[in-house]
Parts: C-alpha cells; sequence; structure tokens
C-alpha cells in the first residue's frame, strides 16, 4: 500500500489504472467473469430490495407528489368528501388495492393481446450514478422470464427485460436513450424508429420517405422475430408535436409514452404470445361520453314534466354510456 | 494506508451501497437523483493523504462497478474514480486540510460529483457508448451536485469521524 515515498505512490496509481483498464477489456470482450458479477450482486440485492420496498413505497413519490401539490390543490376539496366515503367502506391496504388496480389493467391488455404474461412488483430503480434508466422487478428466470423480453404496463410498453437472475431482473426503461424500437403509426401504417430521450418524451423518426405523421398519430409496437425483444401490436405512445425542418430526408416527431415510467408499481413481463400480432386492437380507446340535448318548452313546470315522463324507448341518460344520446323535443 | 484501514473502507462503501442500490434510488427526488454513495465517497477520498484517496478511489469504484443497472463496462468506474483520486492527492497540499473549513469541504465534494460524472460521461464517449441527450446529461450532473450540496452538510461530519477512528496510531503521527 501506498505508504512510501512519491516513486511509490506513483506506480500504485499506475498500477491500479492498468488493473481497471484490463477489466474493461475483460468486459468488453465478454469474458463471463464480469457479467456473473452483476447478476450475483443482483441477486443478492434483490431480496434486501424487495424488504425495503415495503418500507420506501409510499416515501417514494413523497418528493414528487410535493411537485405536483399546486395541480392537486383543487382536488383537494373532492377528495376530502371521496375520503369520509370511503372511511365507511372496507378496510383494504391502500398500496395493495393500487397494485391490484394496476394488475388488473395490465392483465386486461395483456388478454386482448393473447400474451401470456408474468406480473412482478417493482422493487427497485436504477442508481443515480450510472445514467442508465432502469428498474428492478421481483420475478426472474424460477418465474420463466428471459433476457430480452418485452414488458409492459396497464397502458403500454415500459422497456425490455435487461438481465435476469433467479429471483428478480432488470429492466431497461424505454426511456434510456439506449433504447430504440420499431413502430407502426395506426393511422397511415408508416413504419418508424422510437428513440429514448431520458424522459417520457420520445423521439421518432419515419423509415419511409413518403409517410406521413400528424400530431395525435397514435403508435403501437412494430414486433420483432418470434417477438423477441419487442411482441407487435402494443401500444407505445401518441404524437405531440411534428418536426416541420425539412433538413432530414424523413419526418421526425416528439412523442409522449403511455406509460408513466416513474410511477410503476406493478408490471407484466411478455413470456409468450399465443394469437399472433393483435393489430390494431390494443389501441387506446377515448372514455365515451354522453351529450344530452334538451329544448326549453313555454313553461319550466312543463320541461321538468316532460324530462319525467320521456318515453320507454329513449333509453335513459344514466344507462347509456356506450353510445352518444342526443334527446330532442 | 494501511490494509486495515483499506479493509474497513471496503466494508463501509458495501453498505453505503446496498443502502444506494436498496433505498436511496427508489426516492424520486425532483430534477434528478442523489448518489449518497459518491458523495460520501468522494468526501472520503478527499480528506485522505499520500496517495490514499486513489487506493479509495479505486475500491469506491470497484464496488459501484458492481451496480446491476449500470450497463457500462466494468472497470469503467474504478478507473474514473481512481483517476479522480490522483487529482484530489495532487493537489491536496494546496488545498489543505478540509476539516477545519466545512463549507469549503461540501462545496469541493459538490464540485467533484460533477467532475466525476463528466470525467465518467467522456469515458463513456470514448469508449463508443450512447450516453443520451446531452441536455438530459447536463440536468442530470447538475442535479446530483445540486442534492450532494445540499445532503453533504449532513454526511460529511459522519465520514471525517470514521476516518479519524480508523487512523492507526502510526498514521496519526
Amino acid at each position: 500500500m501506498a505508504s512510501g515515498g512519491s516513486n511509490r505512490s506513483r506506480l500504485l496509481v499506475i498500477i491500479l489504472i492498468v488493473t481497471s483498464l484490463f477489466l474493461i477489456t475483460l468486459d468488453l470482450r465478454g469474458v463471463s467473469i464480469t457479467k456473473g458479477s452483476r447478476s450475483a450482486t443482483q441477486s443478492i440485492l434483490a431480496p434486501i430490495q424487495r424488504g425495503v420496498s415495503d418500507i420506501f413505497s409510499p416515501v417514494g413519490s413523497f418528493f414528487s407528489d410535493i411537485k405536483n401539490f399546486g395541480k392537486t390543490k383543487a382536488q383537494l376539496k373532492e377528495l376530502k368528501a371521496a375520503n369520509s366515503r370511503l372511511r365507511t367502506q372496507a378496510i383494504l391496504d391502500a398500496d395493495t388495492k393500487g397494485q391490484l388496480a394496476k394488475l388488473k389493467g395490465v392483465l386486461n391488455l395483456a388478454g386482448r393481446g393473447g400474451y401470456k404474461v408474468v406480473s412482478a412488483r417493482v422493487i427497485g430503480r436504477g442508481s443515480a450514478s450510472t445514467f442508465s434508466q432502469t428498474i428492478t422487478i421481483d420475478a426472474g428466470t424460477s418465474d420463466g422470464i428471459q433476457k430480452d423480453m418485452t414488458v409492459m404496463s396497464d397502458v403500454g410498453i415500459v422497456g425490455i427485460v435487461k438481465s435476469v437472475s433467479a429471483t428478480s431482473s432488470i429492466v431497461l426503461l424505454m426511456s434510456d436513450p439506449t433504447f430504440r424500437i420499431g413502430v407502426r403509426i395506426a393511422r397511415s401504417q408508416s413504419v418508424g424508429v422510437l428513440f429514448g430521450q431520458g424522459s417520457n418524451r420520445y423521439s421518432l423518426q419515419l423509415l419511409d420517405a413518403s409517410g406521413s405523421i400528424n400530431q395525435k398519430d397514435i403508435l403501437i409496437s412494430l414486433g420483432s422475430e418470434n417477438s423477441r425483444p419487442f411482441v407487435p401490436g402494443l401500444p407505445v405512445g401518441y404524437v405531440v408535436a411534428v418536426d416541420k425542418t425539412t433538413a432530414s430526408l424523413t419526418q421526425t416527431a416528439t412523442v409522449q409514452g403511455y406509460s408513466n415510467l416513474n410511477g410503476l408499481g406493478v408490471v407484466s413481463v411478455i413470456v409468450s404470445v399465443s394469437q399472433g400480432d393483435p393489430k390494431d386492437s390494443l389501441i387506446p380507446k377515448p372514455t365515451p361520453t354522453a351529450t344530452i340535448y334538451v329544448t326549453s318548452t313555454a313553461k319550466p313546470d312543463t320541461a321538468s314534466a316532460t324530462a319525467s315522463t320521456m318515453p320507454s324507448n329513449i333509453p335513459s341518460p344514466t344507462a347509456s354510456t356506450n353510445q352518444v344520446k342526443k334527446v330532442k323535443k | 494506508m494501511s490494509w486495515s484501514r483499506a479493509g474497513l473502507y471496503s466494508l463501509l462503501l458495501l453498505s453505503l451501497f446496498i443502502i444506494q442500490e436498496s433505498a436511496v434510488s427508489k426516492i424520486n427526488l425532483p430534477i434528478t437523483g442523489f448518489s449518497l454513495y459518491l458523495a460520501v465517497l468522494l468526501g472520503l477520498m478527499a480528506i485522505e493523504e499520500n496517495f490514499g484517496g486513489v487506493v479509495v478511489g479505486f475500491i469506491g469504484g470497484i464496488i459501484l462497478d458492481f451496480s446491476p443497472s449500470a450497463d457500462s463496462p466494468f472497470g469503467k468506474w474504478a478507473l474514473v474514480l481512481t483517476l479522480v483520486g490522483y487529482v484530489f492527492s495532487l493537489n491536496s497540499e494546496s488545498i489543505g486540510d478540509f476539516t477545519d473549513r466545512p463549507a469549503s469541504f461540501v462545496i469541493f465534494v459538490s464540485l467533484g460529483s460533477i467532475g466525476t460524472l463528466i470525467t465518467f460521461l467522456c469515458f463513456g464517449v470514448l469508449l463508443g457508448e450512447n450516453n443520451g441527450a446531452l441536455g438530459h446529461n447536463f440536468v442530470m450532473v447538475l442535479g446530483n451536485a445540486f442534492w450532494t450540496l445540499l445532503f453533504a452538510p449532513l454526511l460529511l461530519p459522519p465520514a471525517i469521524k470514521w476516518r479519524q477512528l480508523t487512523l492507526t496510531s502510526r498514521e496519526r503521527q
């Protein structure tokens, strides 16, 4: 160790730098010792992360909640009323209930796409010092998960499995700058590549020079060979801005992802696709709204009377949620 | 630096690494995340004498290379932190003793975190890695420095105390 003179210290520095360079070379040449070391660390850390996850679950979003305080202030009154109503309902752990809702959403989407999935809880996020955007989930090879499988949330794609240990897996999020995915525009069927940008906004570049992008165009995954790493037909995001420059040969656009990657609680890993390409069947549909037009009559009393005595063949507005109803009198 | 101190430093850094990976990284701080591990490591490197910072940097770098979420080559953090430790050691005499100037110490560690992360990104470019958008990296580096500046006053006094406790009687002289 460095306790002697300056030359000895410099020799130590050189030895340590050479050792580091040697390790980098080994890793870049694919020596399994270095690859296995991270996998072993993951196996050791997974049980600790799982334990800490339960404690940190409410604390984890504390600062983001503070950030959004202004937005949620308006909802405070409504939430207070809802709170008193909820007190009377069955007491169920809020965290479990939230995870259940997410899980239902994920399974619903997976079911419609004909995907066989393994659901897992998010137990960790990538370290702040590593620059890569990852999450750790509590399912691994023992649950049938393998490297390069697609990971989805209740609204769309989340990322791909980057590495797997027996009981946990690391998922590379689609926001990671190294992430690339082939996508198809649902409206025009044009094909393009989506690039991760480090946030929930992505960059889209069309491959077809004659293709067009419009605002609010919906993007779905193109899929890979044998559905690895990407399954086809999964919602990815929608176009929020189209780049008007003529500098590039093909059009580019900014895309907003469907999945909120900062608020993931439960995700599903697609282990197989049983029905082939689901085409556009998984595209999120807008929530239906009911519009009622009531024309006033001569006397207000009469108007109320006609509304209460509507013919039985006209469906009640409260009962109709799937179609737009126009009732004219 | 004696072998026993190197062992004790390894244990401390390993514990911090586990805390960082399993707990601290789960907190969604605004701007970007905070690296408790990097803040304490840089603090320890800054107060070491006679190239001790180089050894601490190398040990810390090797431990950080084990991070499962890292997709950089194994050994990259060790190389970066060894070089940062070397720079710290070369300038240790001109910087002087930090233990009497806590404010300067905190600022130095924050600037050190900026330098370390930028060096890490530069090595990534040299190795042909995709570091992502420049603006995003800029925010990440500055965000980390901001949180380091904020939390370092709480972390560094125990780090200094730890160093004093682990010094052998020969090293105290």
